[in-house]
């Protein structure tokens, strides 16, 4: 397990290295970021200002390390249109990408272990076949169209649930919704046939044998062990929706980090960019690593191999 | 049919049987084909999908009262008709489906088959590259590529084509995994074929299966990734239309004129309902032991 758990964190750790190598030339695909920055009508004196002031005419490699060393020792630069620091910026931000991707993943779970348990039991039923129709349906919805569809439903028609901003737990509802049906397929899938191996194993049968209510069996018993697996993929569900988090946050003018991603991408103000997209490829990272050790601790072959 | 008759059918003639006898094949492929036909055809019928007429703005489809049979679907705030727009969609949402589908799929496959062919180390670095390409968050990492490049439909294709090679590269890894020591790639590597031909010739036509239904799959996610750059505003410019851009400029629309968000949003998702549909028949059918 300790040789797994070491392999498992160099490769991390080699992967968050690539990807930062990544956020960092993305922003800089067009060769001049000086002039995005200035933005259009700037004087030539004052392009030239602001490629010296943030090191543009370095070459790029020196840039990278540059802002590799800064990143390192806690400094993530500043933003060049909000005057702030960017980790204050991205502070401000975190919490409610953070309160909404939980809130999501709670919803997805809610949904997807019960409907997955009720699928995986009755086989071939009606309920199975709704709970497939549903993971069919929910895949085939663009997200931003879904928000606008629970906006219209719920906020315009009914006036139930507020629809912008993030002032109360109320104003989670919706997005977390929106957001958390896209992770609900793939876990509803994963319960359901977890169920269908698990309720023909051994100890199950054992259970049922004793006479044991099935409720209990089922809960007791049987979720347990096809639980686990559900957990893991839910750890990297959770890491898609921070990046899917961009169209619901702009939809909902949640005060997020994808709506911060989205406004600083059309104010060309790239050290937040670059933040941002570190930020988020790192928490992806570590939450891949948590399901991966949670995946070998459970099944040792993944360890040895 | 018995048991005699299904075996007495080739492979190919049996998943053929099956595909024809399923439900959502049908019923997938039909709707793709009237989209792709409307789509290539359409624009004959239809008015100048850019063509502004401020003075008929925002008048509402057909089955409205005030509706007309000038503007069948009406027209939208900048008095451009709706059904042109749509049409003009279309095109753009099956030509980035296509077009980013070869792109990934070229990509995805060369990589999946050489990880596992070579295996080793070619499969070490390959499978890094695919961690490092789902750590990347895509839609984010597409919005900054458009936003510092410039958005066209060719950026739009290279992007969304570079971002969803994944599930290709997965796919083929394993499934050429399998075949790597199978008899009859030992037997062409013991008569001397070369390396490449092992992969083109004796490789390449037995994974077509799952491959193929990879790239459906691929075709509704590209398609649904445009629709969501457009209405991000960093997708298909305008004046070209696109449903995701259709539904971004109404989208201030939607208290009073619903149905200017309701067209584009139920074409969009008719097609990419139809494309998942024609990918579990095809996955039905290529691997039916594999059906949940």
């Amino acid at each position: 397990m300790l040789r797994f758990l070491a392999r498992r964190l160099l490769v991390t750790l080699l992967v968050i290295a690539c990807t930062s190598v990544l956020a960092f030339s993305l922003v800089h695909l067009s060769g001049d970021p000086a002039a995005a920055m200035a933005g259009e009508g700037a004087s030539p004196a004052d392009v030239e200002s602001i490629r010296r002031l943030y090191g543009f005419d370095q070459p790029i490699h020196t840039q990278y390390f540059a802002w590799l060393g800064k990143i390192l020792s806690g400094e993530f630069g500043r933003s060049f249109y909000l005057r702030q620091p960017v980790v204050s910026v991205l502070a401000e931000h975190a919490p409610v990408t953070a309160k909404l991707g939980l809130s999501a993943l709670a919803f997805a779970l809610l949904l997807s272990i019960p409907l997955g348990i009720l699928a995986g039991l009755y086989r071939d039923t009606v309920i199975d076949r709704f709970a497939l129709g549903l993971a069919v349906a929910g895949q085939a919805l663009p997200s931003f169209l879904f928000a606008l569809l629970l906006v219209y439903i719920f906020g315009v028609q009914l006036r139930w649930l507020p629809i912008s901003g993030s002032a109360t737990w109320l104003h989670f509802v919706l997005p977390s919704v929106t957001l958390g049906y896209y992770a609900a397929p793939a876990l509803m899938r994963l319960t359901r046939s977890g169920m269908i191996d698990v309720m023909q194993s051994d100890h199950v049968r054992t259970a049922r044998a004793y006479g044991l209510p099935a409720w209990r069996v089922v809960l007791l018993h049987a979720l347990r062990s096809a639980i686990i697996p559900v957990v893991s993929l839910a750890a990297v569900q959770l890491g898609f929706m921070l990046g899917g988090s961009i169209v619901v946050e702009t939809v909902f003018s949640l005060k997020g980090l994808g709506l911060l991603a989205w406004q600083s991408i059309q104010r060309s103000d790239i050290e937040v960019i670059q933040s941002i997209l570190l930020v988020i490829a790192l928490i992806y990272a570590l939450l891949t690593l948590l399901a991966d050790l949670l995946n070998a601790l459970i099944d040792p072959r993944i360890r040895i191999s | 049919m018995t048991a005699a008759t299904l075996t007495a059918m080739s492979p190919r003639r049996l998943a053929l049987h099956r595909m024809l006898r399923h439900g959502s094949f049908w019923f997938g492929g039909g709707a793709i084909l009237l989209i792709l036909l409307v789509a290539l055809v359409g624009p004959l019928f239809t008015l100048d999908p850019v063509a502004q007429n401020l003075g008929a703005r925002l008048i509402p489809p057909v089955w409205d009262v005030r509706g007309s049979w000038t503007h069948p679907l009406g027209t939208d705030q900048l008095g451009r008709d709706l059904l042109a727009r749509l049409v003009d969609g279309a095109r753009v949402s099956m030509f980035i489906g296509v077009a980013t589908v070869l792109v990934s799929g070229l990509i995805g496959t060369a990589m999946g088959m050489a990880a596992g062919y070579f295996g080793g180390r070619v499969d070490l670095v390959i499978n890094f590259l695919i961690t490092i390409r789902l750590t990347l968050p895509v839609v984010l990492v597409a919005l900054v590529v458009v936003a510092v490049v410039g958005s066209s439909l060719t950026v739009l294709v290279v992007v969304i084509g570079l971002l969803l090679w994944d599930r290709f590269a997965v796919v083929t890894r394993s499934a050429t995994q399998r075949l790597a020591y199978s008899d009859f790639v030992i037997a062409a590597r013991a008569i001397g074929s070369s390396t490449p031909r092992i992969l083109l010739v004796e490789i390449l036509p037995n994974i077509v299966g799952p491959l193929i239904v990879v790239a459906t799959v691929e075709v509704a996610h590209a398609v649904l990734l445009e629709a969501a750059l457009s209405f991000l505003g960093l997708g298909v410019k305008p004046p070209l239309a696109s449903w995701g851009l259709m539904v971004a400029e109404s989208k201030n629309q939607l208290l009073f004129r619903p149905w200017l968000i309701a067209i584009p949003g139920v074409a969009l998702v008719t097609l990419v309902l139809a494309i998942n549909l024609l990918g579990d028949a095809l996955r039905d059918v290529v691997a039916p032991e594999g059906r949940a």
